[in-house]
């Protein structure tokens, strides 16, 4: 056990030159390859984070997108609800309107049945009344009511104003040759006189008169001028009620 | 056993300067050492493989150790009491090998890393600090204390390196006493604690050695400490 300084110095050199060597070659590599994975492992943590910052933003962004979408969803769903809210009650109206006219129609329609039906029933009663009239005076007519004919006639034609007269003289036409006098029943020659001498003043005419009876008048005359024939009998006067009773329907 | 196994004999010497055993085989270790970290370095991968790993594993065992006790101060102290824990296993172990005796089995060897170490405390504490801070250092906490504080500069020294020194030629004596009393392959447990105990003195020399260095740096550390609170 002693100390030997060469030995000793040699040691201090060789120590010395062992730590060179080995910060050299073990510890400077080592070390510096450690801090390049360190940094790599730094770098793909922090690319790692910031992948999942941009995933979280994709991800609040599509949650934002989804909650748009949704709230866009609910703005066309009430658009649609309001849509066809708006087309029912344009429907419920127009389906309305549809069913006041068809109201209308059919209240027009039976309005116009009822017309028809209550000018049906007036015209049957006119019918009827001309029927049960036309058999009154079929079964009252008789010698006496020709004669008020008669005498109403008379009347009447002596009655006429001038003016009337006048426009009467070209109602037959060209002068006729005979005047046809029909009646009911004979007339006699009174009666006669009394015509002829009403129709000359009236007509002015002086033809002669021809005399005939026609039972289906029933009762009255008919008087034929040419062509202009003037009625006063029950059978016509009857029809011309029955013809009023058509036009009045 | 002879006196050879007791005394380092030089085998060269050439004026003042004696080649000894423990020269050689410390000149030895270099090679292997320095042999070992070329090849372990000169194809480093970010994706280590098995080699790779178990380098890089002993490296960043080494640096959290000093990181514990020195944490600002780890790329300064880092070769050279990484260099201790290497060197000294390494010496340790080649006790081992048979007709071959370890360089910490020498008093000279192990004087002379324990004279490095008192160096190099004072180098890490002059150089980080400035001389100033680093000399006002041995007046803490109490001026009182600077007698002593210089005579545990010189003692710690010495422990350093004849602990090693007595462990290490101890081990080495029982196994050849093992040897001559009981015969081949009887002194294999003592050899298996030989391992233990090389690497449990590696252990502690470059525990200790670390724990001196970072002493001397423990002031500006808490200067420092100081400095971070304030900014806080």
């Amino acid at each position: 056990m002693e100390l030997n300084w060469s030995t000793f110095l040699l040691e201090i050199f060789n120590f010395l030159v062992l730590v060179w060597i080995l910060k050299r070659f073990l510890y400077q590599p080592v070390l510096d390859i450690i801090a390049r994975r360190r940094a790599a492992i730094e770098t793909q943590l922090a690319e790692a984070r910031q992948q999942h910052a941009e995933a979280d933003a994709l991800k609040q962004q599509y949650e934002h997108r989804l909650a748009d979408w949704e709230h866009e969803r609910q703005q066309a769903l009430d658009r649609l609800m309001q849509e066809i809210e708006e087309t029912r009650n344009q429907q419920m109206q127009k389906l309305k309107a549809e069913l006041s006219q068809q109201e209308e129609k059919t209240r027009v329609a039976r309005s116009r049945q009822d017309k028809q039906l209550i000018r049906a029933i007036e015209q049957r009663a006119l019918q009827q009344s001309a029927e049960f009239a036309s058999r009154l005076l079929a079964e009252a007519a008789g010698p006496e009511l020709e004669n008020r004919l008669f005498d109403l006639l008379l009347n009447g034609l002596s009655a006429l104003p001038a003016d009337q007269i006048e426009a009467l003289g070209n109602k037959w036409g060209e002068s006729p040759e005979t005047i046809v006098v029909s009646s009911a029943y004979p007339l006699d020659d009174d009666k006669r006189h009394q015509l002829e001498a009403t129709l000359s003043r009236v007509t002015g005419l002086s033809a002669p008169v021809h005399y005939e009876q026609d039972a289906k008048l029933l009762a009255g005359l008919n008087i034929t001028i040419g062509s202009w024939l003037l009625q006063l009998n029950v059978r016509d006067e009857l029809r011309g009620f029955m013809e009023l009773a058509d036009i009045e329907s | 056993m002879g006196e050879d196994s007791l005394f380092i004999r030089p085998i060269f010497e050439w004026g003042p300067v004696n080649l000894t055993t423990t020269v050689i085989t410390t000149w030895v270790v270099m090679a292997i050492i320095g042999g070992f970290a070329w090849l372990a370095t000169r194809r480093l991968q970010m994706s280590p493989a098995r080699f790779q790993t178990l380098v890089e594993a002993v490296v960043s065992i080494i640096e959290e150790s000093i990181r514990d006790i020195a944490p600002l101060h780890v790329q300064q102290i880092l070769p050279f009491i990484g260099t201790l824990w290497v060197f000294i296993v390494i010496a340790n172990l080649t006790g081992l090998i048979p007709g071959m005796h370890s360089p910490t089995r020498d008093l000279s060897a192990t004087a002379a890393i324990a004279f490095l170490v008192f160096l190099s405390v004072h180098w890490y504490g002059i150089r980080l600090q400035g001389l100033k801070n680093y000399l006002v250092h041995y007046l803490k906490p109490s001026p009182i204390l600077l007698p002593f504080n210089l005579i545990s500069e010189v003692t710690r020294t010495i422990a350093l390196a004849v602990r090693l020194f007595g462990n290490m030629m101890s081990l080495e004596m029982v196994a050849l006493l093992v040897l001559m009393v009981a015969g081949f392959l009887a002194p294999v447990p003592i050899l298996m604690l030989h391992i233990v105990e090389a690497l449990v003195q590696a252990y502690i020399f470059g525990m200790l050695a670390l724990i001196y260095v970072a002493s001397g740096l423990q002031s500006q550390q808490l200067r420092q400490q100081k400095q971070g609170e304030n900014h806080a």
